[in-house]
This record gives C-alpha cells, structure tokens and sequence, in this order.
C-alpha cells in the first residue's frame, strides 16, 4: 500500500518536474554471460561449439529498473550484496551497455565507482595526483592549481615524493578522495566512498557531504543505513535486479533491514 | 565543461608518459636499453650472417641495411606485442571509467613508436659513418614508417579484441611473428629468393612490412634494392598497401564493435 502510493506520487512529480529530471532510467535489462565450463582457451571455445554447448550461462542482473532522478536530488540505492546495485551505477557511467532500455542523462555526470582509478604502486604520491586526475579529466595545468589543496585536505603534505607502495592503505584512500572530490559535475555518482579513514577523516568526509546536500545531485550507493537516512532525499532499494521499494529514506532503509529478518 | 575529445586527449597524454615512465624504472641504463636492444640484436645478426655465413656480400653498406631491417621488424614486434595486450593489461581502468577504448592502443604501441623514432636516429648516424650519403629521397622514409605503425595498428586493433576473450591469441601471434621474421628479407638480400623462385620473391614482398622495410632501403641507402614497385610492377605495390589499409580497416571495425563489452569481459 505504501509502496503504490509512492509510486503515485513519483508519477505526479514527474508530470510536474519533467525540466527537472537529471537522470530518467526506463525499463534497463542487464544479464552477463557467466562462462560455466572453462571457456577460456580458443581449444575450449571450439571443442564448446563443436558439441553444441553454449560454455556460458545467462545470469539476469537488472529485471526491469525504472526510475527518475531529479535535479539538486539527493538519492539513495540501497540492496543486499549481488542485487545489481553496482552494475546499475557501471551502466549509469556508460562502462556497461545496457541490453534493453535507456538511460538519459542531463548534464554532466561524474562517476566513483571506485576512488583512485589508475592509481600506480610504483609512482610517487605526487604523479599519482596527476595520474587520478587525468583519469577524471583534469589537465595537468588544472591539477596544478589544486595540487596545494588536494594535499592538505589528505594531510599528506610530507609524504608526495614518496611512492605510493609506501603509503598506507587508508593513506591511498585518504588521497584518492581528495583528489576525487574535485571533480565537478552535474550529477555526481558515489559508490560506498562514505566508510575511509579514521574517525577525524571521516568528519571531513561527512561535512563534504553535507556540503553537496541541496545544491548537487548527488547518487549514492551504500550499506550504511545510517549515511542513507542522514544525507538522503530519496531512497530505492534493488531486490533481484528490480527496485521493490522506494521513497523517503528511513522507510526505505526500514524495507532494507526486513531483508535479513 | 569539458569537450570529450579534450578529456580523451588529456587521458592519452597522461597514460603515454605514465608507461613511458614504469618501463625502464630500476634498471640501471634506463632508458639506453630503448636504443640497446635492437643494436645488440643487429650485432648478433650481423656477426651470423655477415661475418660467419656470408650473406650480403654484394649489396654496398650491408650493415647499414641489416640495422634498418632489424630495426623496423623490432618495432613491428614490440608494437603488435604491446597493442595486442593493451586491453587487458589497462583492465583495471577498463572496469571503472568510460572512455573510448581504442586510447589504450594508442597509448600501449606510443612507447613503441618512440623507441621508432630514437632507433631512426641511430640508423641515420650508423648510415652516415658507414659513408652513404644524404640524399632528398630520405625524406620519403617517414612515409614507409607510417606503413608499419599503420599495419600494426591494424592488427593490434584486431587481434587485441580478439584477445580480451581468448588469450591465446598473445601466445599464437607470438610464434607466427617468429615465423614471419624469416618470411620478411631482413637478414637475407631479396635476390637469393629471386635466384630460385621469382614468383616467391614477388609474394614476399606483398608483406606491408617487407615493402617497407624495402623502400625505406632504396631510399635511405641504395637505389639497387629491390622493391615491390621496381621489383614487381606498380600495382603489386598498390596490393600491398591495399592489405595494410584494409587490415587497419577491418581491425577497427571489429575493435569498435566488441569494444562496447570490454568492461565485462576483460
């Protein structure tokens, strides 16, 4: 009951909002091919074709999502491990191509599926700046002007000419959000970046986030109920690849927590 | 905000000085080895073949052609060798971020392209001290050097797509680009496969690359080379570069159409 009467209420926003949307999401289907034999070798592919045998199986990810995000919105996607929620965001980010259905972005969207992408072991901190930029788009005059403050938000600032294999793991996290949190766009999409660092970290990780609430469309992926219901506007919650509930945050996360019930 | 074109370009540049910089990190000549590797090899050959069995007798400054064929094939290994892997080697990136795919090939063969450049460098100052004599017809090398870098492009592009799936491909490529060595007139002068087959010999030279690895010797050091125009006939020539361009062709089209998978797969 509840559950229709949101998705009464979404309709009627979307009538009303339709300049608003940021990102409408219609009726995605996503399955991957799952190898079940080894298929890896060309022998195996042909011995695999020659006896008729498919040497995969269809593994149904997303059954159908549907769903709209509208500007300076704050939404939540939430769901047990497997769900699909990661290869909603690898779809939304255009990694993945969908198999049916159709996403339309309105913008700019800038995705963190995982923080410090091309980040090298063998380089120093600093050429690791300029690396994780680039990945992001950032030209190196750019990264230049950001350099100082990237450095300072990380606190590193004594450890740049030191490779990165030296640093530690919450070193690299720290460093890898510093650098992503410059990145500017319409629409940012964050997979579960809410948990690095320590406690002090973690407060400047939260007042960023507060600092996008309202003014940002933001979409965030995560298990920690509480971040939800802290920062959220809007909550989906994604069961076997299709969204079973959706609307305000605590009584999505309330849904969530019955899973496991 | 940014054009995707600007974004790409700034990714390529920065994935082009990142490989440039990890390749010769630890060893202690560095970057030397970019322009050792090929000259130790020449060395090898050049005391087998022209010291010990006597090939090339004939041919006026036969080291000088030896380094060019040894240099040129060192690039089209090291470039199809790189190309071929560079999907999944940048994995990682693959999985995250959505970019045009053909960047990583790009910037894979670009290290190759640059120890190219350095070796040509090389060639021309061994030329020199070997007495050949700077003529106007150096400046058509480059022409033959875009050849090479086109054709193995072609196949780096192609068989690269091939491989996120299976990666036997690196390992096959491997042997057969062993086998085309001795297909290839790198170490044996062109007229000892004339002597007994002319018809082979016109085979051979069909090869983008033995076409130009001809060409780049007829215009660097001795018009007397046999090439595919002045060998065969001009169309033979225009076969030639038909397969190269036709091999660029198809294989970008098959990278373009797998490329949308890449992120599952690799």
């Amino acid at each position: 009951m509840k559950w229709n009467s949101n998705k009464y209420l979404e309709r009627i926003r979307q009538e009303n909002l339709e300049n608003d949307v940021a990102i409408r999401v219609e009726n995605l289907y996503k399955s991957f091919k799952l190898p079940t034999e080894k298929a890896w070798g060309l022998k195996q592919a042909i011995i695999n074709r020659l006896k008729g045998i498919k040497g995969y199986k269809k593994q149904k990810v997303l059954d159908g999502i549907t769903f709209d995000v509208h500007d300076g919105e704050f939404l939540g996607i939430v769901g047990r491990n497997g769900c699909g929620k990661s290869t909603l965001l690898k779809l939304l980010a255009g990694i993945y191509t969908p198999d049916k259905g159709s996403i339309t972005i309105n913008g700019t969207l800038v995705p963190f599926i995982e923080l410090g992408v091309g980040f090298n072991p063998e380089l120093t901190g600093r050429e690791n700046i300029y690396l994780n930029g680039a990945m992001l788009g950032f030209s190196n005059s750019e990264v230049d002007k950001m350099y100082r403050e990237i450095v300072k938000f990380a606190e590193l600032e004594d450890f740049m000419d030191q490779k990165l294999k030296n640093y530690s793991s919450g070193m690299q996290v720290r460093l890898a959000f510093s650098i992503a949190i410059r990145a500017k766009g319409d629409i940012l999409v964050l997979d579960e970046v809410l948990a690095v660092g320590d406690a002090a970290f973690q407060e400047k990780c939260n007042e960023y986030f507060r600092s996008l609430h309202g003014s940002q469309t933001v979409i965030l992926v995560t298990h920690d109920m509480e971040s939800v219901e802290k920062f959220c506007d809007r909550a989906i919650l994604i069961e076997h690849g299709k969204i079973i509930c959706s609307g305000k945050p605590k009584a999505v996360t309330d849904e969530y927590k019955k899973l496991f019930l | 905000m940014k054009s995707d074109e600007k974004r790409n370009r700034i990714l390529l540049k920065e994935l082009v000085k990142t490989d440039f910089k990890l390749r010769y990190q630890g060893s202690v000549l560095g970057y030397s080895w970019a322009i050792l590797r090929p000259l130790l090899m020449f060395a090898i050959l050049y005391l087998v073949f022209a010291k010990i069995l006597r090939f090339g007798g004939d041919i006026p400054h036969y080291p000088v052609y030896l380094l060019v064929g040894t240099v040129i094939w060192n690039f089209f290994t090291e470039c199809t060798g790189l190309g071929i892997h560079a999907i999944e080697s940048r994995g990682d990136l693959i999985r995250k971020i959505s970019f045009p795919k053909y960047i990583v090939v790009i910037s894979a063969t670009s290290t190759a392209v640059i120890n190219l450049l350095i070796n040509i460098v090389v060639v021309i100052v061994f030329a020199l001290i070997n007495g050949v004599s700077p003529s106007p017809s150096w400046l058509l090398v480059p022409l033959s050097l875009l050849e090479v870098y086109i054709f193995a492009l072609g196949i780096s592009f192609w068989l690269g797509a091939i491989e996120v799936k299976y990666k036997d491909i690196g390992s096959i490529w491997e042997v057969l680009t062993q086998a085309l060595f001795y297909a290839v007139p790198i170490i044996y002068p062109l007229s000892m496969v004339a002597e007994n087959s002319y018809f082979i010999a016109r085979i051979l030279l069909l090869n983008p690359i033995a076409q130009a690895i001809q060409d780049i010797r007829f215009n660097l050091i001795t018009t007397e080379t046999a090439t595919t125009w002045n060998f065969s006939s001009l169309s033979w020539s225009l076969v030639s570069i038909g397969i190269c361009l036709a091999t660029f062709v198809i294989g970008i089209y098959y990278f373009q159409k797998k490329s949308k998978y890449f992120a599952e797969e690799v």
